[in-house]
């Protein structure tokens, strides 16, 4: 497949997997950015692996998942249950320490980043049908995930510690437990996405984790929609794609871009484009369509 | 010895201007009641107004130094519906939109300053502003009239503020929305209004933050309101939300301990070191060593 | 605590007109048509049981809730749609149930804010109420916080002076607080009708409140069930029954 189309599916496929990482956790106003880390962290272990050790890549992703939880795991203990200002700041720590350890270890490449890893199934072109394949995979089986999270009774829970803590409390939801379990799940994703997303180019830089990157999933959630978890799969491929029509000058504008759209959206269509209301209508009119046919 | 005293001073230069910046970041929060993540990359914007200008004036301090104080307070009051739009479409104030709108707010500075200036390479700022010789020399010890502007600044501006906090009619009325928004409505407080006045009132102290920063660290570069915004963040936290004497000593403490881990041990780390110690604190006390005031 | 029968309606048009007003919270309807009337120089009063809709009335007419029908008219002029601080500059002001003083601020500072519109009058305005309340004189440096219940009431009703307002809205000023104090409190208010102002309070303690003011209404559920003079209403059986323990 030519080269431009890779690196669309392939990005757009990050956007949604990543944004997802961060919608599940904003279902309890926890604006969960330790996911940039996790990729990150999962990403170059799993370079170093591979290149360094030889493991193998499904083993290597494996760890990536595998790291991403335990880490997610550890610092849920200390902020399942923490006002949201705490958990953004948690999240910019741990990227700001993460690429502060990274630049200073040669091992792994430090400032020149990781290069040349090697093809999966053996030659480029095998390369890219697989990652786009394990993307893609991902992107099913997570989605799956999420919209059996949505509707169900832990889905609910979540939704009423948005709307009321104290309320919430009061009907015997566990906010702590709660708020780990989804940041277990958004920290084990962004790990196995964040090795993913190093394949994609065969290599990792740390120009690829920087804190703009968190403005993107950002912006693909709120003007998506941050209330379900389709308007991520309708802003991610929508966003990445538009700017791709522009002239590179313009290009290069990209982040100021998103930037405005982001603030012209809070503004005027706080809930953003795909609005609950919007997701519910589409299901009672297929729903009657059903029984009609 | 004198190594040791040297980066006391620093310290207490650059904890003064984070005292500052956690100032005009409490104030927000508790008045206009936003939490302001990129005050600081607004800050940083104003230092890059004052480098245009002083360019473009063959370095006329006066000028350049206006130019830096009327940005700052320009770009804060343009965001300022922006925000009082966000919190008033989601009902009461939700801070957790201000915040998204605040860090979109920062993206935008710190990308356009990373295309639009100087082609996104740091600028220097001319010795016109931030001196050449040393204010003082005690034996291995210069102090710079950077170092001694920004702790005698910090010192009348914190002054000043905590003076029309006390001592003034908006004062008063910033103290009372801080307590209670409600309760003020019912005095007859315009939220709004007053609102609108904090925005430009932490401006003043964003231009004068600029200036000094300018002086102090004699250049600038776009990944700096970042870095600076997330220290000042640590800072506030550490102390408390909204905790005013509490970002006072936290804001020097700071300081000098990132003037110290500079002097004894390599640079990068120093930056580090401020986000461990927030991370632990963060982790086993998340209302701050002061407590939370908002 | 006589009733001054002779002070009703000494004035032919009122001071403040409730017309049908309606009032919701999201689904919760709180009121649902109320008409009130307040004449000057009258102490009117607002009975009923916890959530007949007493405070929201008080504060809608304020400016803090904006009705979903209906008007609320003060001096000749539609208020309904103002934000509070224009209608406190206008001369409306409300003594919040719970006292509602800034504990972090002095007594002074609390004084002061009361004055927030009427900065040019506070030197005389605030000899007139240390004169009325000695004691806030002598705490005045106090924190608000360290001042006892009954004073905190008292701070709340002096701010609200402050700002040399037309009609004093008073929500409960008896909760949690002592028989004794209640007095007090309420003498100031009977104390402060003589020397000019109208005052619509609201009381869940009817008796004492009945006792001291002209005329009455009972909310109940978010309407007026029964309105008149206040020597009517206490020998009401129904309100006696359900209000005066009788």
């Amino acid at each position: 497949m030519p080269l431009s189309l890779y690196y669309y599916l392939s990005i757009t496929a990050v956007n949604i997997l990543m944004s997802w990482a961060l919608y599940v956790p904003y279902r309890v106003a926890h604006l969960h950015f330790i996911t940039v880390a996790n990729m990150t962290i999962s990403g170059y272990l799993s370079g170093y692996l591979v290149m360094n050790l030889h493991v193998p890549f499904g083993w290597a992703l494996l760890i990536g998942f595998a790291v991403g939880g335990i880490i997610g795991y550890i610092v849920s203990l200390f902020i399942g249950d923490a006002p949201t200002f705490a958990v953004v700041m948690v999240g910019f720590t741990f990227i700001y320490i993460t690429r502060t350890v990274i630049e200073n270890m040669d091992v792994i490449g430090g400032t020149m980043g990781m290069f040349g890893l090697p093809n999966i199934g053996g030659s480029p072109a095998a390369h890219r049908w697989f990652i786009i394949g394990i993307l893609y995979a991902l992107v099913l089986v997570v989605g799956f995930l999420i919209f059996r999270f949505d509707h169900s009774r832990l889905g609910r829970a979540a939704s009423a510690i948005f709307v009321d803590r104290d309320l919430a409390t009061s009907l015997g939801v566990d906010i702590k437990k709660v708020g780990m379990l989804l940041q277990i799940f958004s920290c084990t994703l962004a790990g196995g996405v964040g090795v993913l997303y190093g394949f994609i180019y065969k290599s990792f830089h740390l120009d690829f984790f920087t804190f703009a990157l968190v403005g993107i999933f950002m912006t693909v959630i709120f003007v998506g929609g941050y209330a379900t978890q389709w308007g991520t799969v309708v802003a991610a491929p929508i966003l990445y794609g538009f700017p791709l029509f522009f002239p590179p000058e313009v290009q290069s504008w990209r982040i100021v871009i998103y930037g405005a759209i982001l603030i012209l959206v809070l503004v005027l269509k706080p809930e953003g484009f795909i609005t609950r209301k919007f997701v519910h209508s589409i299901g009672t009119a297929l729903s009657r369509k059903r029984e009609n046919s | 010895m004198q190594v040791f005293i040297a980066q006391i001073i620093n310290g207490l230069s650059l904890g003064s201007i984070y005292v500052l910046l956690v100032t005009g970041f409490n104030l927000l929060l508790l008045v206009a009641m936003i939490i302001h993540f990129s005050y600081p990359q607004v800050v940083v914007f104003s230092m890059y107004i004052v480098w245009i200008v002083l360019n473009a004036t063959g370095n006329n301090l006066i000028l350049g130094i206006a130019a830096g104080v009327l940005s700052s307070i320009a770009l804060n009051v343009l965001c300022a519906p922006l925000f009082q739009k966000v919190m008033k479409n989601r009902g009461d104030v939700d801070i957790n939109a201000t915040m998204v709108l605040s860090m979109a707010i920062g993206m935008i500075i710190t990308d356009v300053l990373s295309h639009a200036f100087n082609k996104g390479l740091p600028i220097a700022f001319p010795e016109a502003l931030t001196g050449s010789k040393p204010f003082l020399r005690i034996g291995l010890i210069s102090i710079m009239p950077g170092q001694v502007w920004s702790l005698l600044m910090g010192i009348i501006a914190v002054g000043c503020f905590f003076l029309l906090l006390y001592k003034t009619r908006a004062g008063r009325a910033f103290r009372a929305i801080a307590e209670d928004p409600a309760g003020a409505r019912l005095v007859g407080i315009p939220l709004i209004k007053t609102g609108f006045q904090s925005y430009a009132l932490s401006g003043v102290l964003g231009g004068i933050i600029a200036v000094l920063l300018a002086m102090l660290l004699h250049s600038a570069s776009p990944g700096l309101g970042e870095q600076i915004s997330h220290k000042v963040l640590a800072v506030s936290i550490v102390a408390g939300l909204g905790n005013l004497v509490g970002g006072l000593v936290i804001g020097l403490a700071l300081g000098i301990l990132e003037a110290l881990v500079q002097g004894y041990a390599s640079g990068s780390w120093s930056n580090a070191i401020a986000f461990v110690v927030m991370l632990v604190v963060i982790l086993v006390k998340p209302k701050g060593l002061f407590g939370i005031k908002v | 605590m006589a009733q001054n029968e002779s002070n009703t309606a000494s004035g032919a048009s009122p001071l403040l007109s409730v017309s049908d007003l309606a009032v919701s919270y999201g689904q919760i309807k709180a009121l649902k048509g109320v008409s009130i009337e307040v004449f000057p120089k009258e102490i009117v009063v607002l009975i009923g049981a916890n959530g007949a809709g007493k405070t929201t009335l008080l504060s809608t007419i304020l400016g803090l809730n904006t009705p979903v029908s209906g008007t609320v008219t003060f001096e000749g002029k539609r208020i309904d749609k103002l934000p509070a601080d224009k209608n406190v500059r206008s001369g409306v002001c409300l003594v919040p149930e719970g006292r509602g003083v800034f504990a972090s601020m002095s007594v002074l500072d609390n004084l002061l804010l009361g004055a927030h519109h009427n900065l040019q009058n506070k030197d005389k305005n605030l000899a007139r109420v240390y004169d009325w309340f000695p004691i806030l004189k002598k705490r005045k440096d106090q924190i608000a916080k360290t001042l006892s219940g009954g004073e905190r009431q008292m701070l709340a009703i002096a701010r609200a002076l402050m700002s040399a307002p037309k009609l004093i809205m008073v929500d409960e000023p008896s909760i949690g607080l002592a028989p004794i104090v209640v007095n007090d409190i309420f003498n100031i208010l009977m104390m402060l009708n003589k020397e000019g102002y109208t005052i619509l309070l609201s009381e869940q303690n009817a008796f004492k409140a009945l006792k001291c003011a002209h005329r009455g209404y009972v909310l109940e559920t978010g309407t007026v069930s029964i309105a008149g003079t206040a020597e009517r209403l206490l020998s009401d059986p129904g309100v006696k029954a359900a209000y005066l323990g009788a």
